[in-house]
């Protein structure tokens, strides 16, 4: 008969652990067959009873290790482990596995018991994307089924410390089985300094050593808060609940359900469900409440609720009148730029146009051979307004006339929006080069080759210009002679532009590889990037240390850059391609769903939208109290700005 | 040699005669041809002489404080670790490792900080912190610094915070392998340039010293803290309570490990402290911000601290490393 190696640190020391090994046969009559799990506690195997030779009856032994040397402390561990080994043997409920067997054997105890057919939750949840609601909630009412009757037990309530989604198994009926009743714990080594490992799950009272019927309950509901929101406790700070509540994180919660886990999480003990039936009888109300998947579930009707009794109120404004709206020929793809009392446009249908700012009549317009894509930007000093199109050149038009001043051509289409600097005008070219030409006159000073399409806004910043490409290459180049001080590669296209932070010296550009960048703009490297879902085309801005932006899986972000969480997000249906706007306490930005939304820049919730009827890829331009936005339905809106 | 090139290049002010070579060491009056200067030219990090009188026509050297600039100085740092007065062998670990160069390519400056204070029975605490400030350096130095060295070009490397995160992470792994009953906070400033990149676990603490205050940069975590953080317990309370040292993120503790990163511009003139709670459990905010801000000699600085400690009872091992950045 193979004998178990003997555990070599069984002195205390660490040694590491030695586990049996498959085959060995334990009091002659349980056969090793695989190890099941189990860590520094003792393993648990899976065994077979060879008292039944004809089936394969198949076991769970866990065992236990009793590392104290001092031998009345391994006498009193034993005694331990025999009393609550009692305990379990008497219990009886469908969820709690079946006791067998107890015994020790060389040096160590051993239980058997009932073999569970399934996954523990844990399993499950990194095996599954979602797990339904509605199966949630039976797994919850089981138990708190057991956990009432433990907590009944005579002539001492049985607490069970542990209840976490590892400690919970799914069988292969889809009932919720208890394993795990803390009987397998070692004596705990005395450390320095205490460590707590699963305390996600634990209630405040536990730390002090203080378990209770309610410190279940607050373990369950921590449990269900992890199932439900997929996001694990013990990856955040203790009792931080309130910081990632269910509504938000998962849409097919029902309001009930998410108030019932909640109260269950509480930190006060007596804010608590007082009993495992009460929460039983609070979950088996949601049973019989018809709630169907992904449509008109409880959430959305709460949400419409909200939304009624706000509009009464006045704080959900009706979609605004546009004082006015211009179109054109073909999709505005641009941003409007204003200055005085004239506002700029650049439309697909090849021409620039002036309107005025005061009711949309038209002043002029500039005819070009190709769609203009770059936005225009004023040259106050020259009086001019500069763009490019697609016809490979670049224009210096004059502001009140419409005349041309002068045009250069490059080696591609130009669909980068300008920048203005030091008399100097910059801006990239689809033939992967960045243009450096005298504003006045467009003599040209140098250009810098990228080696793929620059669809950028250049931005500049101290002495140097920062400005992404199509292959996902941002190069910082110095101003007056176009040599390159640093580069970084994102791992897709760079579309939009940067935004830098002069202040705490960081550039922040989003790429079609899905994240944001933020490089330190002395050195040039990447100090972190944030992920989202979708290429963020949007351009970023900020206010306040919070970055703005919108990213192709539909939301709008806004992220604190010292810590890189989000601080809200914003869904719409369709990709953000646009950028935002910043005025006063609001952002503004349009979706390719068409809408202009105005969300509250604190709060992340909407305040109204506007509806256009083709994508909206630019960035609203804010004058006085007027706001302007490009749309691809060819319209140029003027909106009055609302508060 | 810069301030060499600025008084004499032609951009600048124009000398009648050809420059002759300014005796910077001496500075002796007989080694100088006269020579007459009516301004010094721009990119001033020549210190105004009280003396230096220019209007009286005579030539005489420039005083030599006004002609020592300050473009070559640099961060400076002291390292120390102590047992303390109760405990039988020192579990925190502490490494400093900085690099500083001036040549055309421009390389930032780059600097590693890390303290590791050590949990466990027997010996597991100081092999658990000694293995995860190793490992990290290690990783710091495969994948940020000689990286670094080699032509820069355009990166395309994960971002800097990425790369410290998954360094620990590594650590973390290997410690729950090969120590399992150790475990350590881990506390590491990486400074490239005038940027810190701080990644923290435990409650090891960074502290940003400057003339107008002192601010803590990390949080601990610890439980006391959580519980102050959410009003269930004061400052005062935490000093006795039972769970003072209770931590819910230590290195060691689970195969998943959430790290604390940020970054910090460490402003001229400020000081940056690391230390271990051996430090700050014994000495207040108050005067460690003192200590740090009187001190230009940051060993000293870092020895008193320590030396502070012991006097109040060195109840922990003790460890601080401070690094003061140039003005």
């Amino acid at each position: 008969m193979p004998e178990t190696t003997q555990f070599a640190g069984i002195d205390g020391t660490t040694g590491g652990y030695n586990s049996l090994q498959a085959g060995t046969v334990l009091l002659a009559r349980y056969k090793i067959m695989s190890v099941l799990g189990g860590g520094g506690q003792g393993a648990v195997y899976q065994a077979r009873d060879l008292n039944f030779p004809d089936v394969k009856k198949l076991v769970a032994v866990k065992e236990m290790l009793n590392p104290a040397t001092d031998p009345s402390l391994r006498a009193s561990t034993i005694k331990t482990f025999q009393r609550e080994a009692n305990i379990l043997a008497t219990l009886s409920h469908p969820a709690i596995p079946k006791i067998y067997d107890f015994f020790d054997w060389n040096d160590r105890a051993y239980l058997v018991m009932e073999y569970i057919h399934g996954s523990d939750l844990e399993e499950l949840l990194s095996k599954t994307k979602s797990l339904p609601v509605d199966k949630v909630i039976e797994w919850a009412i089981d138990l708190c089924d057991v956990l009432e009757y433990l907590h009944n037990h005579q002539p001492e309530p049985i607490i069970f410390r542990d209840m976490k989604p590892a400690n919970v198994m799914i069988d292969n009926l889809g009932k919720a089985r208890l394993i795990d009743f803390g009987i397998a714990r070692t004596f705990q080594p005395n450390v320095k300094k205490t460590m707590i490992g699963t305390e996600g799950y634990s209630a405040p009272e536990q730390y002090k050593g203080n378990a209770a019927p309610s410190s279940d309950i607050y373990s369950l509901g921590a449990t269900l808060h992890h199932v439900l929101s997929r996001r694990d406790p013990r990856l955040e700070p203790p009792f931080s609940w309130p910081e990632r509540p269910l509504l938000d994180l998962n849409d097919q919660v029902p309001p009930a359900l998410a108030a019932i886990v909640e109260k269950a999480v509480e930190f006060d003990p007596e804010k608590r469900f007082q009993s495992c039936l009460e929460m039983k009888k609070a979950l088996e109300e949601l049973r019989y409440r018809p709630f169907s998947m992904g449509g008109d579930n409880g959430h959305h009707a709460l949400d419409r609720r909200e939304e009624v009794s706000k509009f009464l109120s006045g704080e959900l404004g009706s979609q605004p009148e546009p004082r006015w709206q211009f179109k054109t020929e073909d999709e505005i793809r641009c941003n409007p730029i204003v200055y005085r009392d004239l506002v700029f446009v650049g439309s697909y249908d090849t021409n620039m146009w002036a309107l005025r700012l005061q009711n949309g009549e038209l002043v002029w317009k500039f005819a070009t051979n190709g769609g203009i894509a770059s936005s225009p930007i004023i040259d106050e000093e020259n009086r001019a307004v500069l763009f490019g199109s697609e016809d490979y050149s670049f224009y210096s038009v004059d502001i009140r006339s419409g005349r041309i001043n002068w045009s250069y051509r490059t080696e591609g289409r130009i669909r980068s929006t300008a920048q203005l600097a030091h008399g100097r005008v910059f801006f990239g070219s689809d033939d992967g080069h960045l243009y450096g030409l005298m504003a006045a006159n467009g003599r040209f000073l140098w250009k810098y080759d990228l080696g793929s399409e620059v669809q950028s806004s250049p931005v500049v910043t101290n002495e140097i210009i920062i400005v992404g490409s199509a292959s996902g290459e941002v190069a910082a180049v110095d101003l007056s002679g176009g040599k390159r001080k640093w580069g970084v590669r994102a791992k897709r296209g760079v579309l939009s532009s940067p935004y830098v932070d002069q202040v705490e010296g960081f550039c922040y550009f989003g790429s079609s590889d899905q994240h944001v960048y933020a490089v330190d703009t002395s050195v040039g490297f990447t100090a972190w990037r944030f992920h989202t879902r979708g290429s963020v085309i949007s351009s970023p801005t900020m206010q306040n240390g919070i970055l703005f932006f919108g990213s192709a899986d539909n939301n709008v972000y806004a992220i604190d850059a010292q810590t890189r969480r989000e601080k809200w997000k914003f869904a719409t249906e369709k990709p953000i391609v646009g950028s935002p706007t910043i005025y006063q306490d609001a952002v503004y930005i349009g979706g390719t769903d068409g809408y202009l939304y105005c969300i509250d820049i604190n709060t992340g919730k909407e305040r109204w939208k506007f509806k256009t009827n083709g994508p909206i890829t630019s960035k609203p331009c804010i004058a006085g109290d007027t706001l302007l936005v490009g749309s691809m339905d060819h319209t140029l809106y003027a909106l009055p700005l609302i508060g | 040699m810069d301030l060499f090139r600025r008084l004499f290049s032609q951009t600048s002010t124009k000398p009648e005669n050809a420059p002759e070579e300014l005796n910077k060491e001496q500075g002796e009056p007989d080694n100088v041809e006269t020579k007459q200067f009516t301004e010094v030219s721009e990119g001033n990090d020549v210190t105004e002489s009280a003396e230096y009188t220019p209007s009286d026509g005579a030539t005489r050297p420039l005083p030599l404080e006004s002609v020592i600039s300050t473009k070559n100085s640099h961060l400076r740092f002291g390292q120390s670790t102590d047992v303390g007065m109760v405990r039988n062998n020192n579990q925190d670990a502490v490494l400093s490792f900085f690099s500083t160069s001036r040549s055309v390519e421009e390389q930032p400056d780059f600097g590693l900080f890390i303290v590791a204070d050590g949990m466990g029975g027997h010996h597991d605490g100081e092999k658990a912190s000694a293995m995860t400030a190793r490992l990290v350096t290690n990783h710091v130095m495969n994948h940020i610094y000689l990286p670094m060295l080699n032509d820069r070009g355009s990166n395309d490397r994960p971002p800097i915070t990425e790369i410290l995160v998954e360094g620990v992470q590594k650590a973390n792994a290997d410690v729950i392998s090969q120590v399992p009953e150790g475990g350590t906070t881990l506390t590491a400033v990486t400074v490239i340039g005038d940027l810190a990149y701080i990644v923290h676990v435990g409650d090891s603490r960074v502290y940003l010293v400057t003339k107008d205050g002192l601010e803590q940069i990390t949080r601990d975590h610890s439980l006391v803290r959580r519980l102050i953080e959410l009003d269930q317990l004061t400052e005062e309370e935490a000093v006795d309570h039972p769970q003072k040292n209770v931590l819910y993120r230590a290195i060691g503790q689970s195969e998943t490990l959430e790290v604390d990163a940020n970054t910090k511009r460490l402003p001229p003139n400020s000081r940056l402290l690391l230390c271990s709670d051996g430090l700050w459990n014994l000495v207040d905010d108050k005067e460690i911000g003192e200590i740090v801000m009187s001190h230009d000699n940051p060993q000293e600085a870092c020895d008193k601290l320590v030396a502070l400690a012991n006097t109040r009872g060195g109840t922990d091992n003790i460890t601080a490393i401070l690094l003061l950045i140039p003005g």
